[in-house]
């Protein structure tokens, strides 16, 4: 087990937190200016308590990576425009799937090289991949000091892995090393 | 706004029509993925009812039903894994 | 602005139902996974987005939206994790593969070992 560092710490305690005041509503309130002490206080307790018990979990190292706005605005462009897109196209494309003809489909698992490093990214990476519909990731391996990724896709047509790579991670790996790397 | 209602009506005869493959469903995987689905689109019908009646402590236990469909499945998969 | 709703919400009952037909009627339980994601995604994102506009729009209740708007980020962050344990799980507790499964590059990776 790691141990809790006081950056990953605080670092899980300013998003527990934020999201406690998103989700009793208190952000409009301390707007409006009639926020409940109480509330708030309550909030920092139980937040504290959680992130005491999890942070570990959560954050190893570069804790405060996200909190550059820089970062922050280019995950959200991702988050909107790229993988929205890829998700509009992946998801017209199941849906008429699994209303036409069953018989000829061609799923299949692929392995598929990818050239980043970080855990993050690749956690970033493969639950966008498993988000699109159509592929899901099974597994991460390191072979040779590369990284691998196993996929299961519906449409696994192409023998070959840098191809079947290419289709399936279309513009998102290198945004993502953008964000993260 | 009243269609509300017909639109978290729909959402719940889609859920129903899940209950066929949890069912019939071969194996403890396929059964897993269609109650995900099922909690889902209960969950949409909840949302849709919140919104019907503009209450938002309906929105509250549409959050607790999604944090405990993905618990549950999380944990029915490690079971399923034998690593429980 | 109501039609905008109107129609955001239809089309998600359309992806849900693409999920949901896609999932009775496909032949293994890996392929049934790819559908139960289109249920999870635009079926869950027409919604929300639709609740976020009438929220502020119609009912003036901002916090309701910003409720609205951590839901998205909860399904977002949530619904690919379960999906992949499922999967996981499900190749570990050797579910059978359809016959069509044309590659199976994990199978003969994980003998190897």
């Amino acid at each position: 087990m790691k141990k809790t560092t006081a950056a990953a710490f605080f670092g899980t305690l300013i998003v527990c937190y934020i999201f406690w005041l998103l989700i009793t509503g208190q952000i409009v309130s301390i707007f409006t200016g009639d926020a409940s002490w109480q509330i708030l206080v309550a909030g920092g307790i139980v937040s504290i308590i959680v992130s005491l018990f999890a942070a570990r979990f959560f954050i190893h190292k570069k804790a405060f990576h996200l909190y550059n706005p820089i970062r922050f605005f280019l995950l959200l462009f991702y988050c909107i425009i790229i993988f929205g897109w890829e998700l509009i196209k992946a998801n017209v494309s199941m849906a008429i799937r699994a209303f036409g003809s069953t018989k000829n489909l061609k799923p299949g698992f692929v392995k598929i090289p990818t050239k980043l490093k970080s855990d993050y990214a690749l956690a970033m990476l493969s639950n966008s991949i498993t988000l699109t519909p159509g592929t899901i990731t099974m597994d991460v391996v390191e072979q040779d000091g590369e990284n691998y990724l196993y996929v299961h896709c519906i449409d696994a047509e192409k023998e070959d892995m840098e191809k079947a790579g290419k289709d399936i991670k279309g513009a998102m790996e290198p945004w993502i090393r953008r964000i993260w790397e | 706004m009243s269609e509300f209602i017909y639109f978290a009506i729909c959402f719940a005869a889609l859920a129903l029509c899940l209950i066929y493959r949890l069912i019939k469903g071969p194996s403890g995987a396929d059964r897993v993925v269609s109650a995900d689905a099922m909690d889902t689109l209960v969950d949409m019908a909840l949302i849709l009812f919140a919104l019907y009646t503009g209450r938002s402590i309906f929105l509250d236990i549409a959050l607790v039903t999604a944090i405990l469909g993905f618990i549950g499945s999380v944990l029915i998969s490690r079971y399923l894994e034998g690593k429980l | 602005m109501r039609i905008v709703i109107d129609i955001l919400i239809v089309l998600s009952i359309l992806f849900a139902l693409a999920g949901v037909v896609g999932i009775i009627r496909m032949p293994d339980a890996y392929t049934r996974m790819q559908s139960s994601t289109n249920v999870s995604t635009f079926g869950v994102l027409g919604v929300l987005i639709a609740g976020i506009l009438y929220s502020i729009i119609y009912l003036g209740d901002v916090s309701m939206a910003i409720k609205l708007a951590v839901l998205i980020v909860f399904y977002l962050i949530t619904s690919p994790i379960a999906g992949h344990a499922i999967a996981r799980a499900a190749y570990r507790s050797k579910t059978p593969k359809t016959p069509q499964t044309i590659v199976d590059k994990y199978g003969e990776d994980l003998e190897d070992e």
